[in-house]
């Protein structure tokens, strides 16, 4: 049966009427917790006097060895948990896409543990990781490679499912195996892609490795961590800089490289 | 040589759609199976390269060795085996859009290498030159260095008859290898399939009788699930009439016949 045919003027009142309504719902919300929305722009004293203990920036922190070692311990940890994250989750993509894995009862179990490992927050993740093995760069690492696996073994799935059934149609037709089947027509498929979403998994990681280690996971997010803990603001604030330029130029880098690998088109 | 008898598929709403094909194509013909819409053509063709199971019938499928096999009765394993000996065009191309012309046309022997060379070596050198003089039959070679994405459709469908060339089958279907392409085009790779069903039996469904008419050696066609001709492949006005339906018959009041062969 032919749906409804919904012309535009009816479309656009619909369209006005659930703007209505989450407004509405947004305003009821507001009053219910008695929240002003407009005390955000009412009161910046709080970060009036912080910026003012903050500045000028201490640069000179930025020397010290043990600055050095943070850096080289958070990028390390961030590129390590990307290499097995992404390694791990893969391997688990092509358990989970139906186009790979004909056995419906092992495609469950795998995407259920994937889904498991991304409902772990990452807070969580790390909180565990620091019971499980101590304080330190070892257990941030082991929480980004959880994250990663979670967060990229559906993401892959999704790519190895969307590629072009025809090829593998006609690799069949040919008497090849399942075996051949994924080298010949779905890996050269997705290789470019998989390449370009390790690089973006690296530069996700820096920035989760940064969060990471102000809970404990060690590195450049602990230094950070530490300085306002001993209410040391100006070299806190140098460390902040340092961590913007560094996320920065890991974040121009990972784009140019994809953007090679992918085309302009289909970056992010 | 093909054998396809007594070919019955029944719907699960009790719709008859194949009802009792059979016909036999050998060496040095190429068949071309014609009819209306819905008719079963396409269902004819996925029984014979084992992609649907009919409920009744067999397609024996015969070798050059003697060795005959029914595509319709055995498992899995040997099935992929019997596909080895059988090439298709697919209406897409369904070529590897990443990968270039020449390992392309190698996929076409992939199932007749071990899956562990396959997986960690590859083709050799010397498959390698064979595809290369496959790609010379079909006038591709200049081209087997590039990737498939940026060929034209006549040049995707070259690569798909080298790529069955190469496989060196005992027999090639072609599911429309033409409806996608221009009339220019459409000729090329008509001139190019016919002379493969010198060695081996070829069967294409089509929807061009003119084409039919002028390249294939047997006209079949199909209509309701049965085939209510086999023979000549130039057809007369009626006999198309009988084809298509009162559709076509109507057509023709206002226009002159171009279709038909007088």
């Amino acid at each position: 049966m032919n749906e409804q045919l919904i012309l535009p003027s009816a479309k656009y009142k619909h369209k006005v009427g659930y703007l209505g309504i989450s407004l509405f719902v947004v305003v009821a919300v507001c009053i219910y917790l008695k929240y002003n929305p407009f005390l955000i722009f009412a009161d910046f004293t709080p970060i009036q006097r912080l910026l003012g203990e903050m500045l000028p920036p201490n640069f000179s922190v930025l020397w010290q060895p043990t600055i050095g070692k943070a850096i080289a311990q958070t990028g390390s940890a961030a590129f390590l948990a990307t290499f097995y994250g992404c390694l791990i989750a893969f391997v688990l993509a092509f358990l989970t896409a139906a186009n790979t894995m004909p056995l419906r009862f092992i495609r469950l179990l795998v995407g259920g543990f994937l889904s498991l490992l991304r409902i772990v927050p990452p807070l969580v993740c790390i909180l565990i990781f620091i019971i499980a093995v101590g304080l330190g760069a070892f257990s941030g690492m082991l929480a980004l490679i959880v994250i990663t696996v979670g967060m990229f073994g559906r993401l892959f799935t999704d790519i190895i499912e969307n590629t072009e059934h025809s090829a593998a149609d006609a690799i069949y037709s040919v008497g090849a195996s399942r075996l051949q089947v994924i080298r010949y027509a779905i890996l050269p498929q997705i290789i470019p892609s998989f390449i370009a979403n390790c690089l973006y998994a690296f530069d996700v990681n820096i920035r989760v490795a940064i969060s990471l280690g102000i809970f404990g996971g060690g590195g450049i997010g602990y230094a950070l961590y530490m300085a306002m803990q001993v209410l040391h603001y100006q070299d806190a604030f140098a460390l902040i800089c340092l961590i913007i330029i560094m996320i920065l130029l890991i974040e121009k880098t990972s784009d140019y490289f994809r953007t090679m690998i992918l085309g302009k088109e289909k970056l992010r | 040589m093909l054998e396809v008898s007594n070919l019955t598929k029944v719907l699960p709403n009790g719709r008859k759609v194949l009802d009792g094909i059979s016909f036999k194509v050998k060496k040095g013909e190429f068949v071309g199976i014609l009819g209306p819409s819905g008719a079963g053509k396409s269902l004819t063709m996925r029984c014979l390269n084992g992609l649907l199971k009919p409920d009744s019938g067999s397609v024996v499928l015969t070798d050059d060795q003697g060795f005959s096999s029914d595509i319709c009765q055995i498992k899995k394993r040997e099935l992929r085996k019997v596909r080895q000996k059988i090439g298709v065009i697919f209406q897409g191309y369904h070529l590897v859009k990443r990968a270039s012309v020449l390992e392309n046309v190698m996929i076409g022997r992939l199932g007749q290498i071990s899956t562990f060379r396959s997986l960690f070596y590859g083709f050799t050198d010397k498959e390698a030159e064979e595809a290369v003089k496959a790609l010379e039959q079909v006038k591709m070679d200049h081209l087997s260095g590039t990737t498939t994405s940026g060929l034209s459709g006549g040049e995707m469908q070259r690569v798909a008859i080298a790529r069955a060339i190469f496989q060196s089958p005992a027999l090639l279907l072609a599911d429309e290898p033409i409806s996608n392409l221009d009339p220019s085009n459409a000729k090329v790779i008509m001139k190019l399939i016919r002379p493969l069903s010198e060695n081996i039996p070829v069967v294409g469904v089509f929807h061009q009788p003119e084409m039919t008419a002028k390249y294939c050696t047997r006209v079949i066609a199909i209509k309701d699930g049965k085939i209510i001709y086999d023979g000549d492949p130039k057809l007369t006005n009626d006999q198309l009439v009988e084809i298509y339906g009162e559709e076509l018959h109507q057509l023709e009041q206002h226009e002159q016949p171009v279709l038909a062969i007088q």
